[in-house]
């Protein structure tokens, strides 16, 4: 099996380094990237390890698909356990560092133990080196890379690495690669700073096998067609990135703001994706082999850099009652810098907000910095930076919303599920992606099952955001095939144009197993309850699948969704149902043999 | 009055953000109002033939008009209507 690439084994305590084969039932059955890397760490990591300790296992996962010419197929996985939550982290990044692993011949990497100094890894090809990065180490991400590659002799090369907010192991710290692409959430970056690993640099130079090329070229040619005509994929991402959303879910009444204690902002426009574009956009940033370029960069004064997406938006704008994008901008710049997650730190800085306004923090212990008041834009920039460099009371910051909102004595303040900050969209206004917060397997998450599409953009149908009957069998739908999605290598952004057959048929041509489209979701679904038998291994109390207090008890005050409350539990014993889980949410065994995971 | 408000690529057709109009009992009839207003580019985006056009998103009051009875959907003086083109992101 080695024809899809191969398994890297890196000890770091030892400094051993196996290669290993695929296993191809395990392919098969989880397809790659986020089921496959799940799979392993299941099957490997004991229960109750600690996150941050040298048992912990940190997964790098690439897909079937990574790096093959399928459009926008340039995403890998990090997996490991979450220092956040102690639960599983999952987080996908695109940029060209997966396609690069992949042209290398390696399809994953599985790091164990802790180095005895900060070190990194040269993979050039066949050739897999650890090497010390003492000189490398407090740098921020855009200087590590640089140095990077200059230190290889190969500015060809790609670079996987964590800021100064990983080395200090904050809990919301991200892997960045390619500079400004994130790993962003659960606080991978943590782990991988916890084993003294700054940075993967990978170097290859073979092309990725494909099973059958002639159906590649087929498959491809139909999805790129779907891809260019669709309005979303060929007009609104490529114009406008993903802050298009910005006026349509203010419109509705669902952005978030001021830690959720409103879902409208009059002047949202002003920090809309038509705005940066207008104002701030230089040129667009296309990842590997993608037709859709949603990336943004942009320049305010003379800083020059990447972003800021629309969650990035929301959490410093919105969520922090923050209305230019200027300070924006300038915190999601630091955020690719430091290394750190651009919702959960937008977010537990909201919450630092409300805690500060309500006068449990104290004004004495901010230092002199900026205080915390909603609204205060040189807040935001401040308590960013100090909360990636983890320094005075960033150190507070770093540890996240909910661990804040908890020492403080009032964990209702963190916008959280499962300790994981919420993106932006508000759970009462739109009910199908609360339902889809409170069940995701690392928390907090709307890529788990993005039913804003047909919820909001009526996309691939139009669904009634207020009506909750039927979104759980939505939400599931959704849950299952982004599962598949991410485990293949592809940008879940093409799901906008694509669906179940399409990826089927790339898996198909790249690997040669009989997929269909009922087969991916079905392996979507596999992958989905390995990941919550993992939680559940882990301690996880199935009452953790709900949200906070606020979204279900106060209604939302003003705006055009006024008075709406979450239906979490009117919808999660249907949602329960429809998994094929006990009225307790634990999978049966009937499920569980028929996913082949008994 | 009621309100309009253009969002994306919908400002191309319009050149404003918004505007005001009045005279309308529905939606239907309010974006044919505007069509006489921005002319045939604006209209060929917004209406197929006798039908609103699926590239478009209308909200009345941050509710789209696929739940509130369609093009017939009533609107009054102090209503906001919103009009997208189909948009993504995440």
């Amino acid at each position: 099996m080695d024809k899809f690439g191969s398994i890297v084994r890196i000890n770091l305590t030892t400094g051993s380094i196996k290669k290993e084969s695929l296993c191809e039932k395990t392919m098969k059955e989880f397809i790659g990237g986020r089921g496959y890397a799940t799979k392993v760490l299941y099957d490997e990591l004991p229960k109750g390890t600690d996150p941050l300790s040298p048992e912990n296992k940190l997964i790098f996962a690439n897909g079937p698909l990574t790096g093959k010419g399928a459009p926008a197929s340039g995403r890998y996985m990090v997996v490991t356990k979450s220092p956040l939550n102690n639960y599983i982290a999952s987080s996908n990044s695109g940029g060209f560092w997966g396609a690069e692993l992949a042209r290398a011949g390696w399809f994953m990497i599985i790091l164990e133990g802790k180095a005895q100094k900060p070190s990194y890894i040269w993979i050039n090809d066949d050739k897999v080196e650890i090497r010390d990065a003492s000189a490398f180490w407090g740098l921020d991400s855009h200087e590590t890379t640089d140095k990077l590659l200059a230190a290889v002799g190969d500015d060809k090369a790609k670079v996987a690495c964590i800021g100064p907010a990983g080395e200090r192991l904050s809990k919301l710290a991200s892997v960045m690669n390619d500079k400004n692409r994130a790993a962003g959430r659960s606080g991978v970056g943590a782990v991988m700073g916890s084993k003294n690993l700054k940075a993967i640099v990978v170097k290859g130079s073979s092309r990725p096998h494909v099973e059958n090329q002639d159906e590649m070229k087929s498959v491809l040619a139909t999805a790129m067609e779907k891809l260019k005509t669709n309005p979303v994929t060929s007009q609104g991402l490529p114009t406008y990135g993903t802050a298009v959303l910005v006026n349509i879910i203010n419109q509705i009444g669902g952005y978030p703001y001021k830690n959720w204690q409103g879902a409208h902002m009059p002047e949202a426009d002003s920090q809309s994706g038509e705005t940066l574009a207008r104002d701030f956009l230089t040129k667009r940033y296309s990842c590997y082999a993608c037709p859709i370029g949603c990336g943004r960069v942009t320049k305010v004064g003379d800083r020059e850099g990447e972003g800021p997406e629309y969650e990035s938006i929301f959490s410093f704008g919105v969520c922090c009652g923050v209305e230019p994008l200027e300070p924006i901008i300038e915190a999601n710049y630091l955020c690719n810098e430091y290394g750190l997650d651009t919702i959960s730190a937008g977010v537990t800085i909201a919450a630092a907000m409300e805690l500060y306004e309500k006068g449990y923090i104290k004004k004495e212990e901010l230092e002199g910095g900026p205080e915390l008041k909603f609204g205060n834009a040189e807040a935001v920039t401040y308590w960013t930076k100090k909360m990636g460099l983890v320094e005075g009371f960033g150190k507070k910051l770093a540890m996240g919303s909910y661990a804040l909102c908890e020492m403080y004595g009032h964990p209702e303040f963190s916008m959280t599920a499962k300790k994981l900050e919420m993106p932006a969209y508000d759970g009462r206004a739109v009910q199908g992606i609360g339902l889809n917060y409170a069940t995701s397997n690392r928390g907090g998450c709307h890529v788990r099952g993005y039913t804003t599409s047909p919820e909001v953009l009526g996309l691939p149908q139009k669904l009634d955001p207020a009506e909750y009957q039927s979104k759980p069998t939505w939400v599931k739908i959704f849950q299952d095939l982004t599962a598949a999605i991410d485990s293949s290598g592809m940008c879940l952004f093409t799901s906008f144009a694509l669906g179940a057959d399409d990826y089927a048929a790339f898996l198909k041509a790249a690997t040669g197993f009989e997929y269909d489209g009922a087969e991916a979701l079905k392996a979507g679904e596999r992958i989905w309850n390995i990941e919550r038998l993992f939680n559940l291994r882990e301690g996880m109390d199935t009452a953790e699948d709900t949200l906070p207090a606020r979204l279900l008890n106060e209604p939302i005050p003003e705006g055009p969704a006024k008075g709406m409350v979450s239906h979490l539990p009117e919808m999660l014993p249907e949602y329960y149902k429809l998994r094929g889980w006990d009225s307790k949410g634990i999978p049966t065994t009937g499920k569980l043999e028929e996913l082949g995971l008994q | 009055m009621i309100k309009v408000l253009f969002f994306a690529t919908i400002r191309d057709y319009t050149n404003e953000k918004e505007t005001t109009a009045e005279g309308a009992s529905s939606v239907e009839g309010l974006l044919r109002l505007l069509c006489a207003r921005y002319g045939p580019e604006f209209e060929a985006e917004v209406f197929d033939g006798g039908k609103i056009s699926d590239r478009v998103i209308v909200l009345v009051n941050g509710k789209h008009i696929a739940h509130t009875g369609g093009p017939l959907t009533p609107v009054k003086d102090g209503d906001t209507i919103a009009v997208f083109p189909i948009i993504g992101g995440g």
